[in-house]
């Protein structure tokens, strides 16, 4: 409508997410987690990937916050160039896996029959497969790297938003306005478009950051494999990998990039949770 | 000059528990500009016939017969061509207003949607005629803003939205399914001066569904009684409330509320029909309305009655209907 109305409305959000806890503190960390990722673009402490073998190894100093690898390059810099690698690859698998999922979805949703069966037993097919294991065949198909990572964990976050956006449409469809929108000669594509994507937006706005979460994570875990991000270039998960061997000596080369892991995630998950109850008509309606 | 013409409408359904008849050849004709009420109990197949009209009925459901609108047998169309007659010439209004609205969209962009989609109006102008339409189903400005969400509305105001939108596109016929059945009696009769207003105004043709034969009464002019998928009585509506042939219409109107002892004459209330419907499943081979009827007899039961003409194009699907105490 009238952009005072959609203001009006931005501003009400603010008012009410202000006060949830878990919304701002998921807001602030992933806010920081972007700060740091566009920062690192341009300015780093340290050369990314710049090696001195007689500074390797140093504890946390006032030179290297987070000390130095077993190259001794500067593991802040290295953390903070590892979060462009996170953000980049889950946005990425997440937007594979949402844009092809939902239209996916919508489509088993609106069609039902022939179309609807063929498209949920794809996706059977695909969910029979553990995600990191499916993105290890992947990856063990087509060779370690960072853009196959991205289509594995693409490709299994497919399902994910077929199947929750099949769910929320199926439901939609019994509902009078849509059957309102029939009788007023809306087509299903129309109605798919205009009905059913608005109502469900929500539901697929938390279930991304949730998915991004797990993506992350998931890209973690197949860089530690060393079937994700290729040295040199920085990648949490691959640092966790390199410490392993450290783990006695240099423990804290583990425990920063885990920490990073584990705060992302977390923060992500708080977000969802956050919008999950921001954006719930039933609540916006009580007010 | 008949506008919408039904003809020998069958609609059936597969159910687990087999396949079930929802409609067994209802027949009937819409003038231009008539208003022609529906009236039967709950299940008889009201809301069956309206969607069997609009092209939506149950994926599992088939339909048999003609549904003919201006020429065209609307069975036969493909959904494109129907997409193009639903809400441009034929427009339905539902009886729950709180959910035919969607929750996220302003009612002013609901209202303008149609005039946008079927009639190529830009966005500013669809904007200004769906002003103008809100303010027509008494919904004045500045307080009924087209920037509000259906859950700033009351009932009946939404349901004031749903007319809007129902007349958008200027439709010949305006099918309103039980429209006031969710609301409080204050706005019940005001929907229905509304929609009797609207439509008398733009000679709209109205079929008025309802389950309550004081809505029938109050505001058509012609009537169709309903029982079990199957046309039971019909005529101008003065003619059936005069006679009330059908032992089935009497029997409603027994059951019917006391809103109709103001609008009748006294002496016309009867015990409530006893028994159930038959299931769809499992209908009878004679009368429909056999297993419930206190008139029945013998000659009932080996086939179903066929239609007869009483006065002035009343007629009743009753072999002993009554106001015939006299063999025929
Ligand atoms: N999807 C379906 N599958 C099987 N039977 C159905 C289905 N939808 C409706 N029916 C049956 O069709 C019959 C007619 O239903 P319909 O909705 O037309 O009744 P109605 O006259 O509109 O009743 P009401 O006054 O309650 O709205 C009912 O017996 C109902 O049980
Ligand atoms: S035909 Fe017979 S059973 Fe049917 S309504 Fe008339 S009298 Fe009753
Ligand atoms: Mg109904």
């Amino acid at each position: 409508m009238s952009s005072e109305t959609q203001t009006s409305a931005l501003r009400e959000y603010w008012q009410r997410g202000r006060g949830q806890a878990n919304l701002m503190i998921g807001l602030a960390v992933t806010l920081t987690l972007v700060a740091v990722a566009l920062v690192s673009l341009v300015w780093t402490p340290y050369t990314v990937s710049a090696i001195d073998i007689p500074g390797k190894l140093q504890p946390p100093s006032a030179d290297h916050w987070l000390g130095t690898d077993q190259f001794g390059r500067d593991v802040l810099s290295r953390i903070m160039a590892g979060a462009v690698n996170s953000i980049a690859v889950s946005l990425v698998a997440v937007g594979i896996g949402a844009g092809i999922g939902v239209p996916l979805g919508a489509l088993a949703a609106a069609r039902r029959g022939l179309v609807e069966e063929v498209v949920m037993r794809f996706n059977d097919f695909t969910f029979a497969f553990p995600a990191l294991l499916s993105a290890v065949m992947i990856t063990a198909l087509f060779g370690p790297g960072a853009i196959n990572a991205i289509i594995a964990i693409g490709i299994f976050n497919i399902p994910v938003f077929a199947r929750l956006t099949r769910a929320a449409a199926l439901s939609l469809w019994k509902r009078d306005f849509v059957l309102a929108a029939r009788v007023a000669g809306r087509g299903r594509t129309r109605i798919t478009i205009d009905h059913i994507l608005p109502n469900i937006a929500s539901l697929l706005i938390v279930q991304m950051t949730i998915q991004f979460a797990l993506a992350i994570l998931a890209e973690a875990g197949l860089s530690y494999l060393g079937l994700g991000t290729q040295p040199p270039n920085p990648s949490w998960g691959k640092m966790l990998n390199e410490a392993q061997t450290l783990m006695f000596i240099a423990p804290q080369l583990a425990v920063f990039p885990g920490l990073a892991i584990m705060v992302t995630v977390l923060g992500l998950n708080l977000l969802g949770d956050g919008l999950r109850d921001l954006l719930d008509p039933r609540l916006r309606r009580l007010r | 000059m008949t506008l919408l013409s039904l003809q020998d409408l069958r609609v059936t359904i597969a159910t687990p528990e087999g396949p079930a008849t929802l409609l067994d050849g209802v027949s009937f004709d819409l003038a231009a500009g008539e208003q022609l009420g529906i009236v039967g109990e709950s299940g008889c197949g009201k809301s069956m016939t309206a969607l069997a009209v609009m092209g939506l009925l149950p994926a599992a459901a088939r339909a048999e017969g003609h549904v003919i609108f201006e020429g065209k047998n609307l069975l036969a169309l493909d959904e494109d061509a129907l997409c193009q007659i639903r809400g441009r010439r034929i427009a339905m209004v539902f009886q729950e207003p709180m959910t035919a609205l969607n929750p996220v969209k302003t009612i002013g962009d609901q209202v303008a949607e149609g005039l946008r989609w079927h009639m190529g109006l830009g966005r500013g102008e669809a904007e200004t005629r769906a002003v103008k339409l809100l303010d027509r189903v008494g919904l004045p400005q500045p307080r009924f803003a087209p920037g509000l969400y259906p859950h700033q509305l009351s009932g009946g105001q939404r349901q004031r939205v749903v007319i809007a939108i129902a007349l958008a596109c200027d439709p010949a016929v305006l099918i309103a399914d039980e429209p006031t059945t969710a609301l409080d009696v204050t706005s019940q009769a005001e929907i229905l001066d509304l929609l009797a207003d609207v439509t008398a105004e733009a000679r709209m043709a109205l079929m008025l569904i309802t389950h309550d034969l004081a809505v029938v009464w109050q505001n058509t002019a012609s009537m169709l009684v309903m029982y079990a998928g199957c046309v039971v009585e019909r005529g101008t509506t003065a003619a059936v409330f005069e006679r009330m042939a059908h032992p089935y219409t009497r029997g409603l109107l027994a059951a019917s509320p006391h809103a109709l002892d103001r609008a009748l004459p006294a002496g016309r209330r009867l015990a409530t029909i006893p028994g159930r419907v038959p299931d769809p499943q499992h209908r009878p081979q004679g009368c429909v309305f056999a297993g419930r009827c206190s008139r029945a007899a013998p000659d009932c039961l080996p086939g179903p009655p066929a239609e007869r003409a009483l006065e002035d194009g009343h007629r009743v699907a009753c072999l002993h209907p009554h106001g015939a105490e006299l063999p025929a």
